[in-house]
C-alpha cells in the first residue's frame, strides 16, 4: 500500500519518545529478573512454533550481570548496522535493509536482547524482509552467505512474525526522498545548475537516511519527515536549493494537519538523533558481547573464568564470534 | 493476533475459542474450514458468529512460512473496507508451523449465485441485484486500486456475498494470495508467473505484457458483469498448459470472436506486446468481422449498461475505464439504483431468492485428517476453495470446455457421479446430507463486520431512496 496515511505503521508503530524508553526499560527489567531467577536469560523458543518458554534453571555461580539499559541500546545499534552490512554484501535492493531494520527495532521494543539473541533476530529480520519485499532468498542461501546455521533463521521466523503482529508492510524514507527529488525538478526548473546537482543531492540524502535508520527516528517520525530531514541535511552540505522556500511551497500546496513550525521542529529533532548516533566498534562491543554470552549461557561464563585463569588469551569461541561481529 | 503456546498435546490453545463445523474448501495453498466463535456466555441454542479459517500449508520443505500466506496477511492487515474481506485473526499451529487466517464468514459467492440461477432457477439475476453486486465490486476495487493494490485474480468464486444478518447481500472481495502492491516492485510484476484464471485474464496479459496495471482487474470485472447478465462465462477459452507460460491462443480467439480484432490504430502499444509482435500462431490474421458483444449479453447497443460493459472490455488498458470512473457511470444513476443489500427482491413484495448455503464436510478436522471413509458423493469440486484455488480450467482435464466450467455437483446422484468421473476427490461422505442442494464449492473466506461499523461507514451509494 502506498498510502501511509491509512497504514498499520502510522496507526500502530509511530511512538512518542517516552513510549520507547518505557518499553526498553520494561524489557530490560524483565530480562534482569529472569536472570536473577533462573541464572540465564535465554528464553526457550520452540524450534517449530515460535512459542516462548521460561528458561530452565541453571545451576552455578550467580555473579552473571545483566546488560544495562545503555548496553542493550548499544547492542541494538551494533546489529542494526550489521543488517546494513549483510544486505550490502548480498547486494539486496536498498528497501530490504530498511524493512529489516524496522522489523528489528519493532522486535526489540518488546523483547530484551538478553532474551532473544540479536544476531539470530537480525538474520531472521533480513530473511523476512526479503520474503515481504518479493526478493525471496532461501534461508539456506542466506545462512550460507554469512556462514551461519540457517536453522537459526527459521527457528525465529514465527516469533518474529508474532512480535510484529503480522504488520509487515513498512515505509522507509527512501521512496519519499525519491518523490521529493522528482518534485524538486519542478521546483528548480529555472535553475540549470541546481537541476544538475539534484542527483548528487539525492545520493547524499540516501546516505544520510542510512544513518537515520540506525537511530530511533524511524520509530518516532513518518517517512516523509525522515525524507525531508535527509534532504535538508544533504542540501546544507551541497547548497542546491532554498530549503525553507521549498518547504513553504509544499505546505501551501496541500493542507497539512501539522503546521510548518512543527515540521521544522521534527526535522531538527531528527538531526539531533543522528548527531547523537554512536556506532559501536567491535572493540566497544567486546565487553557487552561477553556479558550477553554469559546471560545466555552460564556454562560459557564459568568456562570463560577457568580459561581466564589459565591464560589471558581469548577463548576460541570469542574469537570466532568477534569475526562475525567485526 | 498470533498465539502463544500450544495447549494440549495436539490441540492448539487458540482452537479452544472455535467450534469447528467442517471443511468448506481445499486447494493448492491449503484448506478452508468453517467454524463458529464460541459465545462468551454459552447458553443452549446460542451460537457464535461463523468464521472461515484458511489454513496455509507450510511452504517448501525447510523454507519457513509460506510466502503466499505472508503476502496475503500483510495486505489484509492494511486493508479496511466494507467490500473487502475482513481478516479477524491469525493463528499459528505449532505442530507443523502452518498459519491459519480467520475471516468473517460469507455464505455465498458470485460463482454459486450465478450457478443457482443458471441451473436451479433457469432465470436471470434481477437487474437490481446485478447492478448492486457490480457497484459494490467496483467500490471495493476502487478502494484497493487507490491503495495501490492490484488483485490480479478476480473471478466469480473470489467475490463473496454475505448471507443473512447485518451485512446481508454485501459483497466482499476475497483471496489476496496473488495480489500485489504496485508502488515500487523490486521485480517486474510478471516475475511471479502468470496470474488470473484465463477466462478473466486481460488481453494485454494474454499477449505477454510485462508491465501491467490495475486495468487487468477491470477487464475481469467486465467479464464478471457479462456473466452476471447471461449466467455464462463470457470468454471460455481452453487453457494451454504444455509449457510453463504458454501462449493462450484459444482464449484470445474467444475474445476476438466477440469483440473483433484489436488493431494498432486503436491500441498503439499493442505493437510492443511480445506475442503480437512475433505474430504468434498468426494472431494478427483477421478472422472475425462482426463483433457481437451486444448479442451475447442481450443489451441494446445504446443502453448505459452496454456502454459501461464495453468500456470495461476496452482492449487498450490505458483507455479501459477505471473503477473510480465506472462508479460514476450513468448506469448507476438510473433506476433501479444500486443498494447495500444486493440480494433484496427487485420489487416490493417479490419473493426473495433463497440461495444455497455452502456444503460443509463435517468429517475433516483442522489437521485436514478425515475421520470417516469418504464414500461416493463428492461435493463437486468442493475440493477447490478460493485461492484455495477454484482455478477452474486448470483443475479440469484438457478438453474443450463446453458449458460448465466445473463439474456441476447438484443434489442428484448423476451430478455426483459426474464429479467422481471427473476425478475430483470426494469430500462429503454419502451419509452427510448435503445442505439445501448446494453443490460443490467451497469457499473460504469472509466477512461480516459489526453492524454499527458497517452502517457508520457511509459506503457512499448513489442517492439512495430505498432499500436501506
Amino acid at each position: 500500500m502506498a498510502d501511509f496515511r491509512t497504514s498499520s505503521q502510522r496507526e500502530r508503530w509511530i511512538f512518542q519518545p517516552h513510549d520507547l524508553t518505557e518499553r526498553w526499560a520494561a524489557a530490560n527489567q524483565r530480562a534482569a529478573e529472569t536472570l536473577a531467577q533462573y541464572g540465564t536469560t535465554r528464553l526457550k523458543v520452540g524450534s517449530l512454533d515460535g512459542s516462548v518458554h521460561s528458561p530452565d534453571h541453571v545451576e552455578g555461580s550467580s555473579d552473571v550481570k545483566p546488560l544495562s539499559y545503555e548496553e542493550e541500546q548499544l547492542t541494538r545499534v551494533f546489529y542494526e548496522q550489521k543488517i546494513q552490512e549483510v544486505c550490502a554484501a548480498f547486494k539486496f535492493p536498498h528497501k530490504i535493509q530498511a524493512t529489516a531494520i524496522i522489523y528489528f527495532k519493532r522486535f526489540y521494543l518488546q523483547w530484551s536482547v538478553m532474551e532473544h539473541h540479536p544476531k539470530h533476530i537480525m538474520l531472521t529480520c533480513v530473511y523476512t524482509s526479503c520474503k515481504v519485499e518479493e526478493n525471496h532468498v532461501s534461508a539456506e542461501e542466506l545462512g550460507k552467505g554469512i556462514q551461519q546455521d540457517h536453522q537459526i533463521i527459521l527457528n525465529n521466523e514465527i516469533i518474529l512474525l508474532k512480535t510484529l503482529d503480522f504488520d509487515l508492510i513498512v515505509y522507509a524514507p527512501y521512496r519519499s526522498i525519491e518523490g521529493f527529488v522528482d518534485d524538486l525538478e519542478g521546483f528548480c526548473r529555472e535553475d540549470n545548475s541546481a537541476l544538475q546537482r539534484l542527483k548528487e543531492l539525492h545520493q547524499t540524502a540516501i546516505s544520510y537516511a542510512d544513518k537515520m535508520m540506525l537511530t530511533d527516528a524511524p520509530l518516532l517520525y513518518t517517512p516523509g519527515q525522515l525524507a525531508l530531514a535527509a534532504l535538508h541535511k544533504s542540501n546544507d552540505t551541497l547548497k542546491v536549493f532554498n530549503f525553507e522556500r521549498y518547504l513553504e511551497t509544499i505546505f501551501s500546496r496541500q493542507h497539512s494537519d501539522c503546521p510548518v513550525e512543527h515540521f521544522v521542529q521534527s526535522i531538527n529533532a531528527i538531526h539531533y538523533l543522528v548527531d547523537q548516533l554512536k556506532i559501536p566498534t567491535v572493540k566497544d562491543m567486546r565487553h557487552v558481547d561477553r556479558k550477553l554470552k554469559h546471560c545466555w549461557d552460564r556454562s560459557s561464563h564459568d568456562e570463560h573464568k577457568k580459561k581466564e585463569k589459565k591464560s589471558k588469551h581469548k577463548s576460541k569461541r570469542t574469537s570466532t564470534d568477534a569475526q562475525l561481529n567485526g | 493476533m498470533g498465539d502463544g503456546r500450544a495447549g494440549g498435546a495436539n490441540r492448539p490453545a487458540w482452537l479452544q475459542q472455535y467450534e469447528l463445523v467442517g471443511k468448506i474448501g481445499e486447494g493448492t495453498y491449503g484448506l478452508v474450514f468453517l467454524a463458529r466463535l464460541k459465545p462468551a456466555h454459552p447458553a443452549p441454542g446460542r451460537r457464535g458468529p461463523p468464521i472461515a479459517i484458511k489454513k496455509f500449508k507450510q511452504s517448501k520443505e525447510g523454507d519457513g512460512v509460506s510466502p503466499t500466506a505472508i503476502r496475503e496477511i500483510m495486505l489484509l492487515r492494511e486493508i479496511n473496507h466494507e467490500n473487502v474481506v475482513k481478516l479477524v485473526n491469525v493463528h499459528i499451529n505449532h505442530a507443523d508451523m502452518s498459519l491459519y487466517l480467520a475471516f468473517d464468514y460469507a455464505e455465498h459467492d458470485l460463482y454459486e449465485i450465478i450457478r443457482h440461477h443458471r441451473e436451479k432457477l433457469n432465470a436471470p439475476i434481477n437487474p437490481y441485484t446485478v447492478k448492486s453486486l457490480l457497484w459494490q465490486l467496483l467500490n471495493g476495487l476502487n478502494y484497493l486500486h487507490s491503495n495501490w493494490i492490484i488483485h490480479r485474480d478476480l473471478k466469480p468464486s473470489n467475490i463473496l456475498v454475505m448471507g443473512e444478518g447485518e451485512e446481508h447481500g454485501i459483497i466482499k472481495i476475497a483471496d489476496f494470495g496473488l495480489a500485489r502492491i504496485y508502488q515500487a516492485p523490486l521485480k517486474a510484476l510478471c516475475d511471479n508467473g502468470v496470474v488470473v484464471t484465463i477466462w478473466y485474464r486481460a488481453p494485454e496479459l494474454l499477449l505477454g505484457a510485462k508491465h501491467y496495471t490495475s486495468a487487468v482487474d477491470m477487464w475481469a470485472v467486465g467479464c464478471i458483469f457479462a456473466e452476471l447478465l447471461t449466467l455464462k462465462p463470457l470468454f471460455q477459452g481452453v487453457e494451454a498448459k504444455n509449457t510453463p507460460n504458454p501462449f493462450q491462443l484459444d482464449q484470445l480467439d474467444k475474445i476476438f470472436k466477440v469483440l473483433g480484432h484489436p488493431t494498432v490504430e486503436k491500441w498503439p502499444t499493442l505493437a510492443n506486446l511480445p506475442w503480437w509482435q512475433n505474430d504468434q500462431q498468426h494472431i494478427q490474421g483477421h478472422k472475425y468481422e462482426n463483433p457481437g458483444l451486444h448479442n451475447i449479453v442481450h443489451l441494446p447497443q445504446k443502453s448505459p449498461a452496454f456502454d459501461l460493459l464495453s468500456k470495461m472490455l476496452e482492449y487498450d488498458p490505458r483507455k479501459r475505464i477505471t473503477a473510480a470512473q465506472a462508479l460514476e457511470h450513468e448506469y448507476f444513476r438510473m433506476d433501479p439504483l444500486p443498494g447495500r443489500n444486493a440480494l433484496l427482491p427487485s420489487q416490493p413484495g417479490e419473493k426473495i431468492v433463497q440461495y444455497p448455503v455452502r456444503p460443509v464436510d463435517t468429517t475433516t478436522d483442522f489437521e485436514g485428517t478425515t475421520s470417516l471413509q469418504p464414500t461416493q458423493a463428492p461435493s463437486g469440486n468442493a475440493a477447490q476453495g478460493q485461492s484455495v484455488s477454484r482455478s477452474m480450467p486448470r483443475q479440469m482435464p484438457q478438453q474443450p470446455m463446453v458449458g460448465m466450467p466445473r463439474v456441476a455437483a447438484g443434489t442428484n446422484m448423476a451430478a455426483f457421479n459426474a464429479a467422481s468421473q471427473a476425478g475430483i476427490a470426494g469430500l462429503n461422505p454419502g451419509n452427510i446430507p448435503m445442505q439445501r442442494g448446494a453443490g460443490g464449492q467451497s469457499h473460504p473466506h469472509q466477512l461480516r463486520r459489526k453492524a454499527d461499523q458497517g452502517m457508520m461507514q457511509n459506503p457512499g451509494y448513489p442517492q439512495q431512496k430505498r432499500r436501506f
